[in-house]
């Protein structure tokens, strides 16, 4: 296959970035699309340019390191995939794609494809935490949970933090991923302690980090490679104004 | 004040511009009640208009009606301008979503139905309520507003019955994201419901505007006089 690739190269944070436009040859459908951009930038190596840059860690879809936009898309166009999970078959021979990073206040450029998503990280310290007595650890089945609200925990816990949910909404809203974070550990009884603080404090921090309000437009959840479901905002939104209420 | 401030949060606005908004259908629905009424003749018209006219609790109503109204407003002019702000520099390629996507026209022009319903509203109390005072003696034998007349004579005009119709389109595409996101915005949207939720509220908008916009064309029609 061979597949036409418009670029977006950015030096650095402040740098001024462009499209550049490069040709993938010789591309089996069994790669995965960073594996293509793996070879893609051994070929710039050799001609002794600079790689592309891009964020992967895993490679298994499963630890949200990977992200950016495939022809305006985040994570390409199939549903519940990151990028390195998105396979080279899932395209034509000769498909043009175009290729940009997430792109929002909260999220700054910091090179290439690669964006700062430490915003994601200061969401969490600001209230994404449970509190522990320390010592010897307590027995696994001590704490009844029903089957149930494991599973609907679960179904929220499973967000890795890519950030495609801000990269998909009109807003840049970290909505989702804040969400999803509130709703996982306010449905399971480890959690209730800072229940009303952790929805007040990790919406200021999500305010603060510049991201901007949901319109429930559900991009995000189109988007998202673990299906986290606009539910999950619904439940913020209720989470919040109880809070406000008895506060 | 630590209320104050929180509702001021990303959340916090949406939960107001939800709640001002169902508040702000509710009076829809009031208000679709007493325009059906044209159908049943001058008189039923004219006394339900009496009526609330007459009231003492009318004056202390629009003040909160208007109260709603303004809040609606301003949020929402504030939130449109900050979220322009969370993405500086857009994208040069984007996509809708598709999928579990629930984006549409009416969803995606939000600000700009909204801004031309408050610029509509400001017409339509020019039009009617500040408009001529025509009137008529009411079933009690006593003196009353005629808005029938009023209104009979404004929709016999085509300029305003093809801008009343072009209105309420704008208002049913607001409708048709707003009664759903309302739900969804104070967190009362039904889990295993969604799907229902969303198609009441696509059915309500068309319900609604349609009846509005149907009441010029059925004067202008002559089929009420």
């Amino acid at each position: 296959m061979k597949i036409h690739l418009k670029v977006w190269r950015q030096a650095g944070p402040t740098a001024h970035g462009q499209f550049v436009n490069y040709t993938a040859e010789n591309v089996s459908p069994h790669m995965s699309f960073l594996e293509m951009l793996d070879v893609v930038n051994e070929g710039l190596i050799r001609k002794g340019q600079e790689a592309i840059a891009f964020d992967s860690d895993c490679r298994e879809g499963i630890c949200g390191t990977c992200g950016f936009m495939v022809s305006g898309i985040p994570h390409g166009p199939e549903p519940h995939t990151t990028v390195c999970q998105l396979h080279m078959r899932k395209f034509k021979d000769g498909d043009a794609l175009t290729l940009e990073p997430w792109r929002s206040k909260g999220f700054p450029v910091l090179r290439d494809l690669i964006v700062d998503r430490s915003a994601f990280d200061r969401i969490i310290q600001a209230g994404g935490y449970t509190s522990v007595n320390t010592g010897g650890a307590q027995d696994a089945n001590a704490i009844l949970i029903g089957r149930d609200t494991a599973e609907a925990a679960m179904d929220s816990a499973a967000c890795i933090g890519c950030g495609a949910c801000v990269a998909a909404c009109k807003n840049a809203s970290a909505a989702l991923f804040t969400s999803a974070k509130i709703t996982h550990l306010s449905l399971l009884p480890q959690g209730q302690v800072e229940r009303g603080t952790r929805v007040l404090n990790m919406v200021e921090r999500m305010d603060m980090e510049g991201f901007g309000s949901c319109s429930n437009e559900g991009e995000c959840e189109a988007v998202c490679p673990k299906g986290i479901s606009l539910r999950n905002i619904a439940t913020m939104n209720r989470e919040y104004w109880k809070a406000i209420l008895s506060s | 004040m630590r209320a104050l401030r929180m509702l001021s949060s990303s959340v916090g606005t949406k939960v107001i511009l939800a709640f001002t908004g169902l508040s702000l259908f509710g009076f829809l629905l009031v208000h679709l009640y007493g325009n059906l009424l044209a159908f049943l003749g001058p008189a039923t018209y004219n006394e339900h208009a009496h009526a609330l006219i007459s009231n003492p609790l009318i004056i202390p109503a629009e003040i909160g009606l208007l109260a709603l109204f303004l809040i609606h407003v301003f949020k929402a002019t504030a939130n449109y301008l900050n979220n322009r702000g969370a993405r500086p520099d857009g994208y040069r390629m984007k996509k809708w979503a598709g999928g579990a996507s629930r984006k549409s026209v009416g969803s995606s022009t939000m600000i700009w139905t909204g801004l031309a319903t408050l610029l509509f509203v400001a017409v339509h109390l020019k039009t009617f309520k500040y408009g001529a005072v025509y009137t008529s003696v009411g079933a009690g034998g006593t003196e009353e507003r005629d808005l029938y007349r009023l209104f009979v004579e404004v929709f016999q005009q085509p300029v305003w019955v093809i801008s009343y119709v072009v209105s309420m389109i704008l208002v049913g595409l607001h409708l048709r994201h707003g009664i759903s996101s309302s739900m969804q915005s104070l967190g009362i949207m039904p889990d295993t419901r969604t799907a229902l939720v969303l198609r009441t509220g696509l059915v309500l908008a068309v319900v609604i505007a349609g009846l509005f916009a149907i009441l010029p064309v059925v004067v202008f029609f002559g089929l009420v006089r």
